[in-house]
């Protein structure tokens, strides 16, 4: 099996990288063969050759570059990005009648649009690369996988030769073929990763444009939260608190002429402070409930669990407390799947585990509910993702229809 | 009574103790950390302690857990947790060694003065005084076990009440009862939960944890 898979592969690797030479060998050999004035030791046959295959290298490059790229991904695990340039924006004519196309001022929309094709056609760097990998391949892929079909080919000549000699011969390159077969191809991934590969800069570049937009999606929910605790403060405890100073000012002036009415404000002073510790306590529970200040991430989700109104399981190999920001972003985004998951009447058990490994923390909810769970960009399970992203963390539901529902939150953590 | 009064926040201490002194008790020590809280049980031996979860010097759950480490050198050493907030867990944690002498409230209950000394004064003595938003969240756990099956709704509201620290006198107070039928609520209550103790503080302690350990 291995060796079959192997040869495949092999196959399909050498004709990939050897397309483009082929294809731009041939013309000259016909030249060669049929006696034509274009033959091997004719000068301008070589510039014409050259010119062939630098046609052919520049229009195969990117379809063979994406090939490659997948193949690497699906046979050697290595995932690597294409780092294409993307479509740019529409021109737009500018107040002093040029036109703008997001990168260079051009007399005319067509001038703007044509360098906006070769930006990003010709230009691109991306698309060198892969020119690039055509002539790499070629030299360094190409010969290693051309050995299982070579000695194969060779193996079948030699039989056919019928010699005692020849088919020792065969036997061996047979041996050649089967031996090669498991191993040329994996050559696949260090050459694809090594050659294919976005450069540092450009990495770096994706990761900071990342970044800017995790930042801004930050920004806007903290502004939006630290809004959102204002109003609650100024609407409700300091609402409350200025009637319980109103209540207190006129029980004391009226303390000695009605003793009645005086203790009557009093009752209702401590009740306004009942209610306003009260909505304190929720408000305090929303921005960081104080279990996890007081135990940590499990015990606090242990105590969620009491709470809520599913027989909830937590199980846990963490040993020591987390930093405090992940602790509280993975706590609400546990608290918003246990709340989805209550929220389905067919819902009644659910398990959340955490597990700590390799820099990576692990936790994941799951539930017996009915399943067909799906992201929503902008729902409630995007907005875990998101809170995640802040933190390199991903977010991946599993919920086949008629469940279970398994949420499995990763999170790096030192 | 001599209490021990463990809270960090000078206010809120001061308070407390004027508020215990004014209703005759006697604060034979404060303590503002949680090993400060526990040297301060451990020497004076109070009839019952007052301590704040959240104390220096880390801030966490200091007071719990001297509370708790003074419960397990003194069995049954009556403690009063205070807190800002309350919580299944905390509460089942206090509960789980069935000791009695534990009170677990709201800062806010010393409010209400004279419920609050009568917790405190029932705790003394070795009942319990929980919290009635943690005793709700507690009896409202979806419950698998057979004989807690068993139970009437009018056996569990009593068995609600029970667990806040409430007497048969109080309890029918609240809900509108003789006494007299209280008192059969309660031993049916204590029957199908299988519970045969003469101690009757002891057997209504037992009684609520029998309902929460399912």
């Amino acid at each position: 099996m291995g060796v079959a898979r192997g040869f495949a592969r092999a196959v399909v690797l050498l004709a990939l990288v050897a397309v483009v030479p082929v294809v731009s060998i041939v013309p000259p050999l016909v030249g060669q063969l049929t006696g034509s004035p274009w033959s091997l030791t004719n000068v301008w046959t070589w510039i014409g050759w050259l010119l062939l295959f630098s046609a052919a290298a520049l229009g195969l490059a990117r379809p063979i570059g994406t090939l490659v790229r997948r193949l690497a991904r699906r046979w050697s695990g290595l995932r690597i990005e294409d780092g294409y340039r993307q479509p740019g924006p529409e021109p737009v004519q500018l107040a002093t009648g040029y036109w703008w196309n997001g990168h260079s001022y051009e007399r005319t929309r067509r001038d703007a649009e044509m360098d906006q094709q070769w930006r990003r056609r010709i230009g691109d760097p991306a698309l060198w690369r892969d020119v690039r990998w055509i002539l790499v391949g070629a030299i360094t892929l190409g010969p290693v996988c051309a050995v299982p079909p070579a000695a194969l080919a060779g193996a079948v000549v030699a039989f056919t030769r019928r010699s005692p000699f020849a088919i020792v011969i065969g036997v061996v390159l047979l041996a050649i073929a089967a031996a090669a077969s498991p191993y040329a191809w994996r050559l696949l991934g260090p050459l694809a990763g090594r050659w294919l590969r976005l450069p540092d800069g450009a990495a770096a570049a994706e990761r900071v444009r990342e970044l800017e937009l995790q930042r801004a999606d930050l920004t806007r929910a903290q502004a939006a939260e630290i809004r959102r605790i204002e109003r609650d403060l100024h609407d409700g405890a300091q609402a409350r608190l200025v009637a319980v100073g109103l209540s207190l000012v006129t029980a004391e002036h009226l303390m000695d002429a009605d003793p009645e009415r005086a203790k009557a404000l009093l009752r209702e002073a401590r009740k306004g402070t009942s209610e306003s510790l009260t909505e304190l306590r929720e408000l305090v529970r929303g921005v960081h409930p104080p279990v996890l200040v007081e135990r940590g991430l499990v015990d606090a989700i242990r105590a969620l669990a009491l709470d809520s109104p599913l027989d909830v399981s937590v199980v846990s190999d963490l040993d020591q407390r987390l930093e405090a920001p992940i602790e509280a972003a993975v706590y609400f985004s546990v608290a918003e799947l246990l709340a989805n998951a209550a929220k389905h009447a067919a819902v009644g058990k659910a398990q959340v585990s955490f597990h700590r490994s390799d820099g990576t923390l692990e936790v994941v909810v799951e539930d017996n509910g009915p399943g067909a769970a799906v992201l929503v960009p902008g729902g409630g399970l995007d907005g875990i993702g998101r809170r995640l992203n802040a933190f390199d963390g991903t977010l991946t539901l599993d919920s086949p229809p008629g469940g279970p529902t398994r949420a499995r939150m990763e999170i790096p953590c030192a | 009574m001599r209490i021990v009064v463990a809270e960090d926040l000078y206010l809120l201490r001061d308070g407390l103790v004027r508020l215990l002194e004014t209703f005759g008790h006697e604060v034979v020590a404060t303590a503002a950390t949680g090993p400060e809280t526990l040297r301060a049980i451990l020497d004076h031996r109070p009839d019952v302690a007052i301590i704040d979860v959240r104390m220096p010097p880390t801030n966490t759950d200091e007071g719990l857990v001297a509370a708790l480490e003074a419960r397990r050198e003194v069995p049954g050493l009556p403690v009063l947790i205070l807190s800002q907030h309350v919580e299944q867990l905390y509460a089942r944690e206090l509960i789980a060694d069935q000791a009695g002498g534990v009170g677990y409230l709201l800062k806010d209950s010393v409010f209400e003065a004279d419920q609050f000394l009568d917790a405190l004064e029932r705790v003394a003595a070795g009942g319990t005084a929980l919290d009635p938003v943690v005793v709700t969240k507690l009896l409202a756990r979806p419950t698998s076990a057979p004989h807690l099956a068993r139970l009437t709704e009018r056996e569990r509201s009593v068995l609600a009440l029970m667990a806040e620290g409430l007497s048969n006198a109080a309890i029918a107070k609240r809900l509108f009862l003789s006494e007299g039928a209280i008192s059969k609520y309660t031993t049916s209550t204590f029957d199908k939960l299988g519970i045969h103790s003469d101690d009757s503080a002891n057997r209504r302690v037992l009684a609520v944890l029998t309902y929460l350990k399912d």
